[in-house]
């Protein structure tokens, strides 16, 4: 069994109670939903993927919702958001519908991408994708983030329809990878508003992250190397990655430097559906399986008396009809005309 | 029509000079583009007249600035990159690959990567093994890219202008050895379009199929050959993907012989392609086997001797007609 012992972090410190009171009851109980839905349809989407209803690789965002809900609350969906191929949640957070989503897991002429990108590879209008090559996506937010920066000095576009900012998630895998080190030098020196998020769940598929990068903290350790600031942040709290991305996005923003973050999150399933994670004890997943982010922000919400139990369970059961009825849209969904296999190759 | 003597390099610098007026959204890349003025000076006196927000030095990097041009290309700009020599764009080959060829089809249509990766390809002069490499064959094989090699300077303008304009990624295949090359052009603003191969000179005995430098040697082994009164159909394919093989055709189903010449290796190399389509397509007025000539399989020796050896020549390309005459 791999040793898993993690550094000690410097987290950046944050306060609930502040948080609660800026956003306040609604957006709260909406973020809280938003979880829900993302949790509920990777439930779901697994229980498709055993009944044979998807094919191909799958990556289950389980156990890290709080930190894509986080970034997007702090940030808007104005920005350019980039990940990789596990990439159901941030299409959610931006507004992508489950069915659409389903449908695409499905391989049906209705999904988000026609059934041709399927589980790793989602879009919307700001999300670049869903990348299935690991660290592929680093240079392309850095690009996104060039645009929003060419927008404003050569353009002169006054609205931030182009972004002001570039959003990248990765895992802590993708450190090894040239892409990271490339762009990071890139973004830092043109000063480019990018911030990278370095999602680290302390594994690369079956190898333990001290196996893989030869310094911890990754973020605290890589970040002075390219003359950036870093932040790390708890992944498991809502309230931690509200608080730390609102104060990271006011900065790039202002700085028009890159940052990099880097989030403690934990997996709670294997690399990919097809993974067992034998590599891993029950009990370290048992243990880290209690700070569940819905429980964690649950437990918070109650405690102000934002929410009871009743009124979550009612919350969760919507959540999950939802993501049930995604699969009946996808089911009862057409599949691709064989005829417009090689539409789209080329762009008109 | 006014017109204009040109090197093949003022010719791209003038394509890029004009798009880049026309559209503010148009931006160059690359390794010592700016400062440096271009490693071949195709990019001469850009920095000085477009500033360095938009004539940009990268640092040697190829996989985060190829990656970071295709990015900027999916949220709305229109970068031309150059690599100093597209043995380079190696480095920076899963980003060309993964992202800007699949992006379009695989987004379902949602993000278009218009690019133009441009740079010399192919042998220069004894610069051995690690760059010598034609990359039409290799990045060919892949549905999603436009690969244009012009093989004069008029092209290079037109083709430079049509790959900028166009909305997908685009390789624009140069050659080192052909910068220096001078042609009378017109002054005023044209275009070539994209995917139509040309008729250099007109024949009747047989066809010859090549692109880039390459046509040049078929030229002159076309005047060589007059001479004898064996009349040749030489087709510069200009664009190499998609393939123009209307024009091929055509002109295979007049002479009944065909010869295809590349400056690449044997294996699956785009006279392989052109060989197999020609037969798809011309199998009855075939009176001869397609024969090649190409680059032979092995690594670019660096000694002259060896290097003179395993490229075509026009020697190689004249046998190769009388063998398919015979």
């Amino acid at each position: 069994m791999a040793q898993d012992t993690a550094p000690k972090y410097k987290f950046f410190q944050s306060d609930p109670e502040k948080v609660i009171a800026e956003l306040g009851k609604e957006k709260l109980l909406r973020i809280l939903k938003e979880m829900l839905l993302i949790r509920n349809f990777e439930i779901r989407a697994e229980s498709a993927y055993q009944q044979g209803k998807i094919g191909g690789f799958f990556h289950s965002y389980m156990g890290q919702e709080a930190v894509q809900a986080g970034a997007m609350e702090a940030m808007g969906k104005e920005q350019w958001w980039i990940t990789s191929y596990r990439c159901h949640a941030l299409a959610l957070l931006l507004g992508a519908s489950p069915n659409e989503l389903m449908a695409e897991l499905y391989g049906k002429v209705t999904g988000n991408a026609k059934g041709r990108g399927g589980s790793m590879h989602f879009f919307t209008d700001k999300l670049l994708g869903g990348f299935g090559i690991v660290g592929g996506q680093i240079p392309i937010a850095t690009g996104a983030a060039f645009t929003a920066k060419y927008a404003k000095e050569v353009l002169g576009t006054k609205d931030n329809k182009k972004g002001d900012v570039a959003v990248c998630f990765f895992g802590d895998g993708a450190v090894a990878q040239g892409a990271f080190h490339e762009s990071l030098n890139i973004a830092a020196l043109w000063k480019l508003p990018c911030i990278y998020v370095i999602e680290n769940n302390r594994w690369g598929m079956g190898t333990a992250v001290n196996r893989a990068i030869s310094v911890e903290p990754i973020g605290e350790k890589k970040a002075p190397s390219f003359g950036m600031k870093s932040y790390t942040l708890d992944g498991m709290d809502f309230f931690n990655t509200y608080a730390g991305f609102k104060h990271i996005f006011e900065e790039c923003k202002k700085s028009s430097e890159p940052v990099l973050v880097e989030v403690i999150v934990e997996r709670f399933r294997g690399h990919s559906i097809s993974d067992p994670a034998l590599y891993r004890s029950k009990e370290n997943l048992q243990e880290c399986m209690q700070r569940d982010p819905l429980i964690i922000m649950l437990k918070t919400l109650s405690s102000h008396g934002l929410i009871n139990d009743e009124e979550y369970q009612a919350l969760d059961k919507q959540q999950k009809e939802i993501a049930v009825a995604s699969m009946k849209f996808a089911e009862d969904s057409s599949w691709p005309d064989p005829i417009t296999l090689e539409e789209d190759v080329f762009a008109p | 029509m006014p017109m204009q003597t040109v090197e093949l390099r003022e010719a791209i610098r003038q394509a890029l000079d004009e798009e880049m007026q026309r559209d503010p959204t148009v931006f160059i890349l690359g390794e010592e583009v700016a400062e440096y003025n271009g490693a071949y000076k195709v990019t001469k006196g850009m920095l000085d007249k477009w500033g360095p927000k938009r004539v940009i030095d990268t640092p040697i990097a190829e996989l985060g600035f190829t990656g970071l041009a295709i990015g900027a290309a999916m949220t709305g700009l229109r970068p031309v990159v150059e690599f100093m020599s597209f043995n380079f764009s190696f480095v920076g080959i899963d980003q060309i690959i993964s992202n800007a060829i699949k992006m379009y089809y695989m987004s379902g249509g949602r993000f278009s990567v218009p690019i133009v990766f441009r740079g010399p390809n192919g042998a220069a002069a004894q610069v051995s093994s690690q760059h010598s490499h034609c990359v039409e064959a290799l990045y060919g094989n892949l549905p999603g890219l436009i690969i244009v090699a012009p093989s004069n300077p008029y092209d290079a303008k037109g083709l430079m202008k049509s790959a900028i304009r166009n909305n997908n990624p685009v390789l624009y295949l140069e050659s080192e050895l052909s910068y220096g090359d001078k042609m009378e052009i017109p002054t005023e603003e044209y275009l070539v379009p994209i995917g139509k191969a040309k008729v250099v000179t007109e024949g009747i005995h047989v066809t010859l199929v090549s692109h880039s430098r390459m046509v040049l040697l078929c030229k002159q082994a076309v005047d060589e050959l007059a001479k004898q009164g064996i009349k040749v159909e030489l087709i510069d394919l200009r664009t190499i993907k998609p393939l123009d093989i209307a024009t091929i055709t055509e002109s295979v189903k007049k002479t009944h012989f065909c010869v295809v010449v590349e400056e690449g290796h044997t294996f699956a190399g785009i006279c392989a392609e052109i060989g197999f389509e020609v037969t798809e397509h011309c199998f009855d007025y075939l009176d001869a086997p397609v024969k090649r000539v190409t680059q032979r399989e092995t690594p670019m020796p660096y000694s002259k001797v060896l290097e003179k050896e395993t490229m075509p020549t026009k020697e190689r390309i004249i046998e190769a007609i009388k063998q398919v005459l015979s």
